[in-house]
């Protein structure tokens, strides 16, 4: 179809796109390997496989945003089928009398019927390209969705404050929708004999443009070569989340969500010396260097986010657009010099790095894999290093956990206190064997508003024939959110204090009542030799109602109940069914808020938050989880006492602050799923 | 500039306190730094990065656990740690001010911190004594100090909100209410790090105190009276008080 002088042209701006893009990926990956040594990955092959079948089936995104995740979905069919169509247009420009239309008949041999298949599918793809993007182009500047913005206290990049990414979404928009209706047209005005069946829109086109032998010259130009031109533009954009975020998917965090990345890499390089944490991108594992590259800058991750949400000014999307943008002035533009600024000046703001709970919902949900949270752990673990100013109550619980062993001042001697008051002896695993040792854990040990709780535990585990024991002043705090805070020293040496406790005990497993504890003893411990089995309460619980060891007794059919899952029990480690099926025993009614399981509503209490001497302004999320808690009761009979349940001590706290805060006495009450339980097998106290 | 800091280990009140005889049974308790001497140490600190020198603590150990104390000393910023070998949990505030005292005369001091007293005795000896002893000025209750040349600036809080600046020639011993900025933290890495290369200087305790106090009996205090709660709506609650203030003859 093209003319000699044409084809020269074509060929010469294909090898310079090639160039470009060949130059641009290099400059990405090069970006990439300066990133620290990741935790290792195995079986690299396998996981490349599962993303490329994840992204395939377009999986991840669907975790939030339902229609347009449908809607995406149709973008990434439309651009995966053009790759091929491209590959037949440039055939078509290239090979004289190459050409598709009416099945083929002008080439000799053709498989009509598989001409006809890819012409209908390619016509009709065409179309739904252009719906999509409309749809995404609409979102973005006419309805001008308030999810794809960020709050004015977050801290961004210049360009990006600039609207660097919506001038980045109109130029690939408007790339699609040229490239789609220059084919479209091309393909029309090939239609010399009027309508092909197989391609209805392009025969739609034809009846009103007829055809025309330039016509295809302009079009087939407009369309192809704009490629050569856009295709080098992806690797500088956002967009080339296109080729990076199925490579991120499949080199994403394989270790269980609830262990923590090193302060310092494992991996020892000959002559590198790293300290703690990040200070700047590089900073980072490379592996979170890529996360920029793969940030598909959808803002999930930010509409998720419990700090966002109250108004502090944390964006975990803020924070892999800034990385991205850092990283592009320092490697594509000509500000290397950029990559030495600390990341709490350039990607964010050190309140924002102190706003986070830790609560894994930017990472759960994002669908390229990505870590946001774990930068900011980084981010916190060089600060505390450098002597950065923390806030006074985070300062002054670390300080007690430094001589105390925890957060609350109180003396060693206090945390069995309340097992010495009990009616009947507590044992002392460092003493004597027990079958399950209960990690306790500070709130529960020591809070006066939580330890009747903690006495009803023991009530029933001893009514259920449980031998079990405490570790009294031997047991230490578990360090979890110690380590989320980023004081890694502290964690560690917490950690081997409960490890020689641990050592003088003799049992068969650990049982906790803390989340955090659960988490951090299942998933960390076994890095510093503590291999052993952890059961969070109500699975321990559980247990003991399904062997009869405990019996219902009393239904508890006049409540209705909620539950919310703690991010550490949940989220985290996956602790949805005991506790709901615990309530199901129970005889209660039970109302599921829409916040549930994995995509739970932290209570705003983790990674050293419920420490903050400094309350931020803002509706909390946990008084935003008791309204919706409210609203998922409804309405409806009010014979019933509703009741908020929780299985975490400090949820116990936050909940019970909430309800008042936001003046629902009466309507709600906060309970520990404990307290049912003891109602409900009428526990003798 | 040679900077020193007197700090003091006392008994933490953390734990229930027990008694033994006619003291605190000391063999039941955890000893911590004093908590204005946290301060005093930030505010020795403060001044060297100020001004330049070194910082010295300095403490009597008297459960031979001072170490850990010192070593915190020296990871938020202090140069040298010494401690004198008292081993003597019941020496009062007299006796380690004479300790102290001896111990920091060959350190040719140009200014001395120590906090403004401690919870233990609670009254406030410790730095005006090592004045004495050391004929230095003393000025206590102290929320800054600056130093230029061989001046020092002090601001002294009264009690209700009166401060008052004062200028003295160094040397001199300033007792410390708080630092001017809030302790620093450090990451317990470096705490870490320093215990195991950091050496303490061990001097052996010198000197008698000429005066001190006699116990004669100590007892947990006795609960008097209660607290009563009111309940109800705040108008309800409002009402009691008005109520209350009545019939006690106060509105
Ligand atoms: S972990 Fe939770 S609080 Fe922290 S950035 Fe992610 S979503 Fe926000
Ligand atoms: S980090 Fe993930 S969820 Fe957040 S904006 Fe980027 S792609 Fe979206």
């Amino acid at each position: 179809m093209l003319n000699t002088v044409e084809k020269i042209i074509f060929i010469l701006l294909a090898i310079t796109a090639a160039g470009f893009t060949f130059h641009g990926f290099k400059t990405i990956i090069d970006s990439i390997r300066k990133g620290r040594p990741a935790p290792e990955l195995k079986d690299v092959p396998g996981s490349l496989v599962k993303a490329a079948i994840a992204v395939l089936f377009q999986q991840t995104i669907f975790k939030a945003r339902k229609v347009l995740s449908a809607i995406h979905m149709g973008l990434f069919f439309g651009l995966i089928t053009y790759a091929i169509v491209n590959l037949v247009d440039v055939l078509e420009g290239l090979i004289p009398g190459f050409d598709l239309v009416y099945g083929g008949v002008h080439l000799p041999n053709a498989p009509t019927g598989l001409i006809n298949a890819f012409n209908l599918i390619a016509d009709v793809m065409s179309g739904a390209l252009l719906i999509a993007i409309t749809v995404f182009l609409v979102r973005r500047f006419i309805v001008k969705d308030k999810a794809l913005t960020f709050r004015d206290n977050v801290l961004l990049n210049p360009k990006v404050k600039a609207g660097g990414q919506a001038r980045d979404s109109l130029t690939v928009g408007v790339f699609v929708i040229m490239h789609v209706g220059a084919r479209l047209m091309s393909q029309a005005f090939r239609l010399d004999a009027g309508a092909d069946p197989f391609m209805p829109i392009a025969s739609f086109l034809n009846s009103i443009f007829g055809a025309s032998e330039t016509g295809v010259h302009v079009a087939w130009w407009i369309s192809l070569g704009w490629v050569m031109f856009i295709i080098p533009y992806l690797s500088r954009s956002k967009h080339t989340h296109f080729f990076m975020s199925p490579v991120n998917l499949g080199l994403a965090k394989q270790n269980p969500r609830g262990q923590l990345d090193p302060a310092i890499p494992l991996k020892v390089i000959e002559g590198q010396k790293f300290d703690p944490g990040a200070k700047v991108v590089y900073d980072l594992a490379w592996t979170r260097v890529m996360d920029a590259y793969a940030c598909v800058q959808c803002n999930r991750c930010q509409d998720v986010c419990p700090a966002n949400f109250q108004g502090r000014p944390l964006s975990p999307s803020a924070l892999e657009v800034n990385k991205r943008y850092l990283l592009k002035e320092a490697t594509f533009g000509s500000h290397p010099e950029k990559l030495l600024l600390p990341l709490t000046e350039t990607v964010i703001s050190p309140e924002a790095v102190w706003s986070c709970t830790t609560c894994y919902a930017c990472v759960r949900v994002c669908p390229v894999g990505n870590e946001p949270m774990a930068d900011i752990v980084d981010i916190r673990r060089r600060m505390l290093i450098d002597g950065y100013e923390i806030d006074s109550g985070v300062q002054n619980a670390l300080q007690s956990l430094a001589t105390n062993g925890n957060w609350m001042s109180k003396g060693k001697r206090l945390r069995g206190k309340w097992a010495k008051e009990m009616e009947f002896p507590v044992k002392n695993a460092t003493e004597e064997p027990v079958e399950h040792l209960w990690f306790v854990g500070d709130t529960a040990s020591f809070d006066e508003r939580v330890i009747p709780n903690t006495k009803m535990v023991a009530r029933l585990f001893n009514q259920g024939g449980l031998d079990f024991g405490i570790m009294y002043q031997n047991e230490s705090n578990s360090g979890n959110d110690v380590r989320r805070v980023g004081e890694e020293g502290l964690f560690e040496q917490l950690v081997e204090q409960n490890m020689e406790a641990f050592g003088k005990a003799q049992f068969k497993q650990i049982v906790t009542t803390d989340p955090h504890s659960f988490n951090t003893l299942k998933n960390e411990y076994p890095q510093f030799g503590g291999k052993f089995e952890v059961k969070h309460y109500t699975v321990t619980l559980l247990k003991l109602i399904e062997e009869g060891k405990l019996t219902v007794k009393n239904k508890l059919s006049n409540y209705k109940v909620t539950f919310h899952d703690p991010c550490y029990l949940g989220r985290y480690n996956g602790g949805f069914t005991a506790p709901r099926k615990l309530l199901e025993l129970l005889g209660v009614e039970f109302v599921e808020m829409p916040r549930n399981c994995e995509n739970s509503f932290c209570c705003g209490a983790g990674g050293g938050q419920i420490w903050m001497g400094k309350v931020a302004p803002g509706e909390r999320p946990a008084e935003n989880r008791i309204k919706e808690a409210l609203t998922a009761f409804g309405e409806g009979a009010k014979d019933k006492a509703q009741l908020f349940i929780v299985t975490c001590p400090k949820d116990m706290i936050m909940y019970s602050d909430a309800v008042k805060t936001t003046g629902n006495e009466g309507k709600i009450e906060v309970r520990d799923i404990i307290q049912l339980v003891a109602e409900a097998v009428m526990v003798v106290a | 500039m040679n900077i020193v800091v007197a700090i003091k280990h006392i008994p933490s009140i953390a734990d229930d306190l027990p008694v033994k005889g006619v003291n605190v049974d000391f063999d039941s308790v955890d000893f911590v730094l004093n908590e204005f001497d946290e301060q005093s140490i930030e505010q020795a600190v403060l001044v060297k990065e100020a001004v330049g020198g070194t910082v010295t603590v300095v403490g009597v150990d008297l459960i031979g656990e001072l170490d850990a104390v010192l070593h915190l000393a020296l990871a938020k910023g202090a140069d040298k740690a010494v401690k004198i070998t008292g081993d003597d949990p019941a020496a009062d505030s007299h006796q380690q001010a004479k300790w102290l005292s001896e111990a920091i005369k060959g350190m040719s001091a140009d200014i001395v911190f120590a906090g403004v007293q401690a919870s233990n005795d609670l009254d406030g000896q410790i730095g005006a004594m090592i004045a004495a002893y050391l004929d230095m000025p003393y000025i206590g209750g102290v929320s800054s100090v600056e130093v230029s040349g061989n001046t020092a600036t002090v601001n002294k809080e009264f009690a209700g909100g009166v401060g008052a600046k004062y200028e003295a020639a160094l040397p001199m011993v300033v007792g410390v209410q708080a630092a001017s900025k809030p302790p620093r933290y450090a990451p317990i890495s470096k705490v870490r790090q320093i215990a195991q290369s950091a050496t303490i200087e061990k001097v052996a305790p010198t000197g008698e105190a000429s005066a001190g106090i006699t116990f004669k009996k100590m007892a947990p205090p006795v609960a008097a009276g209660h607290a009563e709660m009111i309940e109800g709506s705040s108008k309800e609650v409002a009402a009691k008080i008005v109520e209350l203030l009545k019939s006690k003859g106060l509105a």
